[in-house]
C-alpha cells in the first residue's frame, strides 16, 4: 500500500474528528444533562450551514464572522423550542421524549426544504476555501485545519464551562440528580433551558464550517443526527468525556475506508451506521 | 369463548369492509367521471399509509419502537425487481415473494436487536435501514444498478383503443388494479391486526409492553414474543414495498428506502390512537387527505405536516385521534343521562 496515501487519509480524518467531537458533545450534553435523546440535533447543524449561506449571500458575512451571528441565534432557536415542547415532556415516557423531537427535526428540516429547497447550496467567494499547505507528502486543507481549531477549542471551551464555572456546576449537579439539586436551591429547569440552548447553539456553528467544507443541502441535518449519536454511543450515552476519542476514532475509520478502499467514498456513511449497530448490539449483551 | 367465536364477528366486519374497497373506484368513476383517475390515487395512497401504520402498530403493542420500516418497504420492492429482471418468475408472484423476504430480514434481525429497548432499539433499527441502503447501493451495478436503480415492469398494460374508449380511462383502469391489490394487501394486514387483538395473542403483546419480567413470570416468553410482532409487521410493508415497485416502475437506494416511509409509518399511528386497529386506519385517512391538499400547494416540503402533527399529538393526544373521539363520546352520553 502506498504510504502517502496512508498518511494522508489519517490527517484528513484526524482534522474532520474536530467538528464531529463539536457537533457529537452537544447531543451527548442534551442526554448527560437533561435526558433528552434530541433526534433534531443535526437539523439545529443543518439551521446553522443555511443561516451561514444566506448571511453570505444577502449581507456579505464572511463565515467566521457569521458564526457570532448563527451562535447567539441558534442559541435562541433551542431555548424557544425548549420552552415551548422539550419542557412538556421531560416527566413523560423515554419514548415520548424521542418521538417528540423526531418531529422536531422533521418540521426543522422541512422548514428548510420549504425556504431553501432541496438543492446543495455552496457558499459563494470564500477567499481561504482552496488554501492548503503540505507537509512532507501530506496536505492539509487550511479550512479543515481552521475548523478542527474552532472545534477543539469550543470542545474545550465547553469542558472549562463545565467543571470550572458555577453554571457548569449546575449543569453537573442536575445531570447526576433533579431532585437533589433543585433542593439545594438550584433553578433546574432553568439549566435545563441553557443546556439545551447551548447544545444547539454548538450545533449551529458545527454547521457554520459544514457550510465551508462542503455544499449541504437541507438532508444534511439527519445524517450529522446518525453520526452525532455514532459517537455518542460509542462513548456510552450520556459520557461527555469519552466524546473526543470515540470522534477520533470514527472519523479515523471513516477517512481510512472512504480513501483506502475502493469506490469507498460512498461508504462513508455506513461506516458510521455499522458501528451504531454493532455497539448497540455488543453492549446490548450485557445487562443493562 | 373459543378464539373463532371471537374472531369471527370482526372478520364479517372486515369481509363487508373488503366488499366495500372491491366497489370503492367504481362507485368514485360513476360520481366523478374524469376526475376520478386523481381520486382513486389518493384512496390508492391512504390504503398505503394505512397498511404501513398498522403493520408499525403490530410491533409497537409490544413496547417496541421500529425505525425499520423503509427497510423492510425497500426489501420487498428491490426483491421483487430483481426477479423480475433475473428469474423467469411471474409478476404476480414477485409480491408475495417481496414480503417473504421481509419477514425473513425481520427474522435474522429480530433475535439481534430485539432486546434493546425504546430509544436504543430505534436507534440501531435506523441504523440497519441505512446499511441495508448502503449495501444495495454499493451491489455491482448489473445485479442491482447502483445509485440509479432499476426499472420495474408495470403491472397493468391497459391498451388504448381509439374509439372504444377515452384517455383517461385508460389511466383509469391502471390506477384501479393497483388500488385493487393495495386493498388486498390491507384486508391482509388487518386481517392479522384482528386476530392478534381478539385472541389471547392480545394480552401476552400487553404484558411485554407494559412489564416484561412480570410477563415472562406469567409464561409469556417476551423475547419469542417480540420476534413474532417484528415478523408480522414486516411481512405487510414488504408486500407494500414490492407492489410499490411495479406501481411506480422503478426503485433506487434514495427513494426506496427513503426515511419518508419511516416517518409516515410511525407518525399515522401515533395520531391515529396506538395499540387499536380502528385508529392507524383513521390517521391513515386524515392524513393522506391533509397530504394531498398540502402537496397541491407546496412542491417540497409537505412533509411539514407529519412533524407538526407529530409534535401535536405527543404534546396533546396522548392516545391519538381514537381516544379524542371516545372521550367525545363519552361525554355525549353522560350528558344525555
Amino acid at each position: 500500500m502506498d504510504l502517502s496515501l496512508l498518511l494522508q487519509a489519517i490527517t484528513s480524518g484526524l482534522l474532520s474528528s474536530g467538528l464531529y467531537a463539536l457537533v457529537a458533545i452537544g447531543l451527548a450534553l442534551a442526554i448527560g444533562v437533561i435526558g433528552i435523546v434530541n433526534f433534531a440535533h443535526g437539523e439545529f447543524f443543518m439551521i446553522g450551514a443555511f443561516l451561514t449561506y444566506q448571511l453570505a449571500v444577502s449581507l456579505g458575512f464572511d463565515p467566521l464572522l457569521s458564526i457570532l451571528v448563527v451562535a447567539p441565534l441558534l442559541f435562541l432557536l433551542g431555548a424557544f423550542l425548549y420552552r415551548t415542547t422539550v419542557h412538556y415532556v421531560l416527566g413523560a415516557p423515554e419514548l415520548n421524549q424521542m418521538l417528540l423531537t423526531f418531529g422536531l427535526g422533521i418540521i426543522l428540516q422541512n422548514l428548510a426544504l420549504l425556504v431553501w429547497g432541496g438543492d446543495p447550496r455552496t457558499v459563494p467567494s470564500i477567499p481561504y476555501r482552496s488554501l492548503s499547505f503540505n507537509i512532507g507528502d501530506v496536505t492539509v486543507g487550511a479550512v479543515m485545519l481552521g475548523s478542527f481549531v474552532i472545534s477543539m477549542l469550543l470542545v474545550l471551551g465547553l469542558y472549562w464551562l463545565l467543571y470550572r464555572t458555577p453554571l457548569g456546576r449546575g449543569m453537573r449537579a442536575v445531570a447526576q440528580s433533579r431532585i437533589g439539586a433543585s433542593l439545594v436551591g438550584l433553578n433546574v429547569d432553568r439549566t435545563y433551558l441553557v443546556t439545551f440552548a447551548v447544545s444547539a447553539a454548538l450545533a449551529g456553528i458545527g454547521g457554520v464550517m459544514i457550510a465551508v467544507i462542503q455544499s449541504p443541502s437541507p438532508t444534511v441535518g439527519l445524517t450529522f443526527t446518525l453520526k452525532a449519536f455514532a459517537i455518542v454511543v460509542l462513548a456510552g450515552l450520556g459520557n461527555i468525556r469519552g466524546i473526543i476519542w470515540a470522534s477520533v476514532l470514527v472519523a479515523l475509520a471513516e477517512s481510512l475506508i472512504a480513501n483506502l478502499v475502493p469506490n469507498g467514498d460512498s461508504l462513508r456513511n455506513a461506516v458510521f451506521f455499522s458501528i451504531i449497530f454493532l455497539v448497540l448490539i455488543l453492549r446490548g449483551r450485557r445487562p443493562a | 369463548m373459543s378464539p373463532l367465536r371471537r374472531v369471527l364477528p370482526h372478520v364479517v366486519v372486515l369481509a363487508v369492509f373488503a366488499v366495500l374497497l372491491w366497489f370503492l373506484p367504481g362507485t368514485i368513476r360513476a360520481l366523478f367521471g374524469q376526475a376520478s383517475v386523481s381520486y382513486v390515487t389518493l384512496v390508492t395512497n391512504a390504503a398505503s399509509l394505512a397498511i404501513l401504520a398498522l403493520s408499525w402498530d403490530l410491533l409497537a403493542r409490544t413496547g417496541q419502537v421500529s425505525l425499520a420500516h423503509a427497510a423492510f418497504f425497500g426489501a420487498g420492492a428491490y426483491s421483487t425487481a430483481l426477479l423480475s429482471r433475473f428469474a423467469d418468475v411471474p409478476l404476480w408472484l414477485g409480491i408475495p415473494l417481496g414480503g417473504v423476504v421481509a419477514g425473513l430480514i425481520a427474522l435474522a434481525l429480530g433475535p439481534v436487536t430485539l432486546r434493546l429497548h425504546g430509544i436504543y432499539f430505534a436507534i440501531a433499527t435506523l441504523s440497519f435501514t441505512e446499511v441495508l441502503r448502503a449495501v444495495v447501493h454499493q451491489l455491482p451495478s448489473r445485479i442491482a444498478g447502483g445509485a440509479p436503480g432499476l426499472n420495474v415492469p408495470a403491472l397493468f398494460r391497459p391498451t388504448f383503443v381509439a374509439g372504444e374508449m377515452e384517455r383517461w380511462e385508460v389511466a383509469f383502469i391502471r390506477n384501479e388494479g393497483y388500488f385493487l391489490i393495495y386493498a388486498a394487501v390491507l384486508v391482509f394486514t388487518l386481517l392479522l391486526s384482528i386476530i392478534i387483538q381478539r385472541t389471547r395473542l392480545r394480552y401476552a403483546f400487553t404484558a411485554v409492553r407494559t412489564n416484561q419480567e412480570v410477563a415472562a413470570v406469567m409464561g409469556v416468553n417476551p423475547a419469542r414474543t417480540k420476534l413474532l410482532a417484528f415478523v408480522l409487521s414486516s411481512v405487510p410493508v414488504g408486500l407494500l414495498g414490492a407492489v410499490a415497485a411495479h406501481r411506480f416502475g422503478s426503485v433506487n437506494p434514495f427513494e426506496t428506502f427513503s426515511i419518508h416511509t419511516t416517518v409516515l409509518a410511525l407518525v399515522t399511528p401515533i395520531f391515529g390512537g396506538l395499540y387499536t386497529t380502528v385508529g392507524p386506519l383513521l390517521g391513515a385517512t386524515v392524513l393522506a387527505g391533509i397530504e394531498e391538499t398540502l402537496r397541491r400547494s407546496l412542491d417540497s416540503g409537505y412533509m411539514i405536516a407529519y412533524g407538526v402533527v407529530l409534535v401535536f399529538a405527543v404534546l396533546f393526544m396522548p392516545r391519538g385521534l381514537v381516544g379524542l373521539l371516545g372521550k367525545l363520546f363519552r361525554r355525549r352520553r353522560e350528558a344525555a343521562k
